[in-house]
């Protein structure tokens, strides 16, 4: 019958193309066989996003090497003023983090917020970043967090901002030889607050329509620094400098938060072009902003912090 | 091409042939018979496909089969048998938790690691368990109530 016979090729569609598989053990070795496949391998962490990528044909790599096993690429780490994170830790690992709850609550809060259980048990921080997606939850906490990624190959190690990670929707700055292997960012002192909020069809399990991270520090009723990235609104993260300049010095009172709320939305508008939901979406982010705003200064995201 | 792994499949060590581009749903329902586990979406949005890894749930659609190697797998034939049902079973199909029943392995087991984890959860704590779990019949209700019910049972 023909409908059947148009059946087979769907089951067929669906089945994930072959590669080999290698788990090394140590770095060096994940270096070397990355360099030696001449950008026909990918590594895999996760696989949150890259399996589904596969499945839909988006890549089609002859190696996957997977980074999981690698011991140093799996902790969560302090030194005196900084706070670093392996790109194979998990999700679920960040937001349970006392330490990452301490000296980094936003990127604790994003991080609890990724999908759904199963989602952060599986997936990555270091797989979020250079994923790249525009809605990537990670990326909004990592960039107010200053956050630097450490990079390497077989041959060289180079630290770069994470904002500059990402240079494109799903297109990140890294060589074909070369692995994510960490961030760190320095440790918030306890006089900063922050704030994360993020909109989607439902809470779990849905893409981020638009989010927004900030940190706070007001001193004697004044804004003294303040930083402050949305989500899946800008084709590449980065924070909105032009608003944090016209905070700084300021009393965060009803009439100067309305004002920097409209420079968030006319920021998204310049950067991102009218797009035909930019209607829709203007007021929502001034919104979300203020929200944000409001829980830094009420300090609603520090409660529970040690 | 072929690997080998072994891992642990509910209690049980295996060693098995695989190609490296199956998933582990793949390798659990075509390899192993393991056909409790089920494929909604594949792709990680429904959760019918939720199984154990290492005592945490995962979305089996988005394991390769290479990761399982020298892992511990529970799938939703682990927790009971026809004869002798979990409490879970139980209290599922007291409660009318089960309609279509698509959902319910992987429900179950996102509410095993639940109750493994938090023997007495808040209904909060219960809806986030299962909030990677989609049921298009229940309207969830009578899932959280037997899951529920079972602390209840626990505490006396």
């Amino acid at each position: 019958m023909k409908w059947s016979s148009n059946l087979q090729p769907q089951t067929e569609s669906i089945m994930i193309p072959s590669f080999d598989y290698k788990t090394p053990k140590t770095l060096q070795e994940a270096c070397d066989l990355l360099q030696e496949a001449h950008g026909k391998a990918k590594i895999i962490a996760g696989g949150t996003d890259l399996v589904i990528g596969l499945r839909n044909g988006d890549s089609n790599p002859s190696l996957l090497i997977d980074i999981t096993s690698l011991k140093e690429l799996r902790r969560i780490e302090e030194t005196d003023e900084t706070l670093s994170v392996g790109a194979a830790v998990t999700h679920s690992e960040i937001a349970s983090s006392p330490l990452v709850r301490q000296y980094g609550i936003v990127l604790s809060k994003a991080a609890s917020e990724i999908g759904s259980p199963q989602i952060r048990n599986l997936g990555t921080i270091g797989g979020n970043i250079v994923n790249g997606s525009p809605a990537a939850d990670t990326l909004p906490p990592l960039i107010v967090l200053d956050a630097i990624g450490k990079v390497i190959s077989r041959d060289r190690e180079r630290n770069v901002p994470v904002a500059q990670l990402v240079k494109g929707p799903y297109e990140t700055s890294l060589k074909p030889s070369e692995i994510l292997v960490g961030v760190s960012f320095k440790k918030l002192s306890q006089d900063i607050r922050s704030g994360f909020i993020r909109l989607a069809r439902r809470e779990a399990m849905a893409i981020a329509r638009m989010s927004i991270a900030l940190l706070l520090q007001v001193q004697e009723g004044k804004i003294q620094n303040i930083r402050i990235a949305p989500g899946a609104i800008l084709p590449t993260p980065q924070g909105l400098s032009d608003v944090e300049e016209f905070l700084k010095g300021k009393s965060p009172d009803e009439e100067v938060l309305r004002i920097a709320s409209r420079k968030v939305s006319e920021a998204m508008i310049r950067r991102s072009g009218i797009r035909p939901s930019a209607p829709y979406k203007a007021p929502v982010v001034e919104a979300l902003f203020l929200r944000a705003m409001r829980r830094a200064l009420e300090g609603q995201d520090e409660t529970g912090r040690s | 091409m072929e690997i080998t792994i072994k891992f642990t499949i509910n209690g049980k060590m295996v060693k098995v042939e695989v190609p490296p581009h199956w998933t582990l749903l793949r390798l659990l329902r075509e390899r192993l018979g393991l056909t409790g586990t089920k494929e909604g979406c594949g792709i990680g949005e429904c959760g019918a496909c939720t199984v154990l890894l290492d005592g945490m749930p995962v979305n089996a659609c988005l394991v390769l089969a290479p990761k399982v190697d020298g892992r511990s797998v529970f799938t939703v034939e682990g927790l009971g048998s026809r004869d002798a049902l979990h409490p879970l079973q139980k209290s599922y199909i007291e409660h009318g938790a089960v309609q279509c029943g698509f959902c319910t392995p992987g429900m179950l087991i996102s509410s095993k690691a639940l109750l493994d984890k938090n023997p007495h959860p808040t209904q909060d704590e219960i809806k986030e368990a299962i909030s990677g779990n989609l049921c298009r019949c229940t309207g969830y209700q009578q899932i959280i109530e037997a899951i529920e019910a079972i602390d209840k049972d626990v505490r006396g």
